[in-house]
């Protein structure tokens, strides 16, 4: 059946390793193409080997355009629409599917970031092309575009031009106008063959030059949402125009930062303990996974100071409703983006020390409020008394920072509760923090 | 009926914005215009006079009075290119009235996202109770063209000033612009149909671009210049210097 296709350029050349950081960043951009290829519905098809061995002759820039649909059919490949994308591209999580948007044209976006740059070689290839005016408000990056069969001759002629024009265009490309390889012939070649382009896509969808653009960050004066904009508002990251020793690093520190939104694991999608203050270890989830599994789905959790709500989402996960309670609205409004997928999920902001409890029944309780011995021991019975004997999770047990475990060893020695399962990280566990766990991280108590 | 090329040239006198070192390359952009306007059936209209005291319009916002001004002069109009003094336009600049398709035109803002997203959201959160744009849909509006169904939407633009001339004093503090923002997010509320022209047609922060050099390649590159975000520019004598050799390059050679 005929499907959409990412055609995604990915080839390492082992003489540049040096240059390119070995190409690790290749692994970041392919994680976030397949996963578009997933949502929608797509073949992901990479190109990671050259076709044509001589890369002085056939740079990677120029073989992705001029075999692309020799490619694909060798592969027997049935597609419909091909976005050939570079290695250099990063695509967010949510962003929509830009093959919908196409109209069936040839798609591209306008290059006008260094425009120093893209005059040069206009005026550079002019010659080549017969002194054809090229319409600037037409040009565009080859980075990422989108095409049909209706172009395969359109690529084909292109493919001839460049077999039979090879040294010409060698020796411009390396030794007189020195500014890219196949983007400014494939702009004068779709111009030539009146090519209708459709270059009106929101810029979103083709992020360029990110630093020049002032993208990576955030709004300081407002202080409310730390997200670099790039983030945020792009839908297409693409990390050029900046020094290609740098690529990796940057490609990596965004990809840290995004890339639990990428996986189908429920414990890749969150945020833990070993990265971020304000959470439960990765250990801590995966127990509450397995302790409640299936058995609470028509069960009500509530947890008392869910901070962000990214310990909330694995909750969700086990009951059928869930409510989180937080004093903090910054808290409260992140808990709300982290778990904007849960439908069972609602937040409630109060102060639970100086405030009347309206909550509803619930089988469950969570306990990360307040973190001290004091509160300990006037939190639980409390709650006993409030919610009829529930089962009460209490993070932080293990945390020598506080005095929690002290509160719960008194309770405990009191009859008050007794513990069911410790769960979460082991003793010497480390945290973002640097924090070491004298104990376990949490426990599961039964009034 | 012509079109109308609608430029504001005040003197205030002092420091500031509208200072007399501030206006003094006006000329040039103002000569551009009227020689490009000749060759294509337009006319100049230059307010040179305030409608009230700056403290109780801010001076930008003045002139979305556009349609009573023209009126009150007994003007004749087809569309307004409402344009800033610090741009310059080619001779051989194309007719972009012909190019509007009747709609609200202007040119995506391409220049400093930081600024654009920090106005946009500073703007969205303190005066339009949460209602953002599309920060690709921003335009700079030191290039706009409107036609007559667009006088609602300026009374919109005047009203929502006026009903709100506290929190916009207050906001301008932010320096993240004047009118440009609300105007933006105005449009995209009132869903005021938008067209958007290639950044030829506006050429905002030409150092980011890489084109503001001696060979004034920029000419070469595009139609109008708008000479904004120039670095070291103390008096705003860098503004004179590249919109007087832009003049001369152009009109004088």
């Amino acid at each position: 059946m005929k499907k959409n296709v990412i055609y995604w350029i990915g080839v390492v050349n082992p003489d540049h390793n040096d240059k390119y950081g070995n190409f690790d960043y290749f692994e970041y951009s392919k994680n976030t193409w397949k996963h578009f290829c997933k949502r929608f519905d797509c073949h992901f098809v990479e190109l990671n080997k050259p076709i044509e061995d001589d890369l002085f002759k056939f740079r990677i820039n120029w073989q992705k355009a001029l075999f692309v649909f020799d490619e694909l059919e060798k592969r027997n490949i049935e597609y419909d629409q091909i976005a050939l994308v570079d290695s250099s591209c990063m695509y967010k999580w949510d962003a929509p599917n830009f093959f919908d948007l196409t109209e069936r044209k040839f798609v591209g976006w306008r290059d006008v970031d260094n425009m120093r740059w893209t005059n040069d070689s206009i005026v550079g290839y002019k010659d080549m092309f017969n002194g054809f005016e090229l319409d600037r408000t037409k040009y565009i990056n080859s980075g990422f575009i989108i095409f049909n069969e209706l172009h395969k001759d359109f690529f084909q002629s292109f493919k001839k031009l460049y077999y039979d024009n090879v040294d010409k265009f060698c020796e411009l490309q390396d030794k007189i106008v020195k500014k890219g390889t196949e983007q400014t012939p494939l702009n004068y070649w779709l111009q030539i063959n009146n090519i209708e382009l459709k270059t009106d896509l929101p810029i979103a969808f083709k992020l360029t030059h990110l630093h020049r653009k002032q993208m990576f960050g955030y709004n300081w004066q407002l202080n409310e949402d730390k997200t670099p904009f790039v983030i945020k508002y792009g839908y297409n990251w693409i990390f050029n125009g900046l020094p290609k020793h740098e690529r990796p690093q940057i490609m990596k520190q965004l990809w840290d930062y995004v890339k639990h939104n990428y996986s189908t694991d429920i414990l890749d999608t969150t945020v833990h303990k070993d990265t971020h203050k304000f959470t439960t270890s990765k250990e801590f989830k995966k127990d509450i996974l397995k302790y409640f599994g299936n058995g609470y789905k028509d069960k009500t959790l509530i947890e008392l100071g869910c901070c962000q709500g990214t310990t909330t989402k694995i909750y969700a996960e086990c009951f059928s409703k869930v409510i989180g309670v937080d004093i903090d609205s910054w808290n409260i409004e992140q808990a709300k983006k982290n778990c904007i997928n849960n439908s069972n999920v609602e937040f409630i902001q109060q102060d639970l020390y100086n405030s009347e409890w309206n909550f509803p029944q619930a089988d469950v309780i969570v306990i990360d409020a307040g973190h001290t011995y004091e509160h300990i021991i006037k939190d639980v019975p409390k709650i006993k008394e409030y919610f009829n004997n529930p089962i009460i999770i209490i993070d932080d047990y293990g945390n020598p920072n506080q005095t929690i475990r002290k509160g719960i060893d008194e309770l405990i020695k009191n009859k008050i509760i007794t513990i069911k399962h410790k769960i979460g990280a082991n003793s010497g566990f480390k945290t973002a923090t640097g924090l070491v766990f004298n104990d376990m991280e949490g426990i599961i108590c039964k009034s | 009926m012509k079109n109308i090329i609608f430029i504001m040239d005040i003197d205030l006198g002092g420091e500031g914005r509208f200072s007399s070192s501030r206006r003094a390359p006006y000329k040039f952009s103002i000569n551009s215009w009227k020689h490009w306007a000749k060759n294509n059936n337009s006319e100049v209209f230059i307010l040179n006079d305030l409608l009230m005291p700056y403290k109780d319009m801010g001076i930008c916002w003045q002139r979305y009075y556009l349609f009573d001004i023209l009126e009150a002069n007994n003007i004749e109009y087809d569309q307004i290119a409402m344009v800033d003094a610090d741009t310059i336009i080619h001779p051989n600049c194309p007719n972009f009235f012909e190019m509007t398709e009747g709609k609200f035109t202007g040119v995506h803002c391409d220049a400093s996202y930081d600024w654009v997203c920090r106005s946009i959201e500073n703007y969205s959160k303190y005066m339009f109770n949460g209602h953002s744009m599309p920060f690709w849909e921003y335009i700079d509006c030191g290039f706009m063209v409107v036609n007559k169904s667009h006088k609602e939407f300026f009374n919109n633009i005047i009203n929502f000033y006026h009903e709100n001339k506290f929190n916009f004093d207050e906001l301008e503090k932010l320096h993240v612009g004047t009118d440009q923002t609300p105007v933006n997010i105005l449009a995209n509320k009132l869903n005021i149909d938008l067209k958007l022209l290639p950044y030829e047609y506006n050429m905002v922060d030409l150092p980011r671009k890489e084109l503001l050099g001696e060979d004034l390649l920029f000419t070469k590159c595009g139609w109008i210049y708008q000479y904004n975000c120039i670095p070291n520019n103390k008096d705003n004598q860098a503004t004179y210097y590249w919109m007087e050799k832009t003049y001369k390059h152009l009109y004088e050679n």
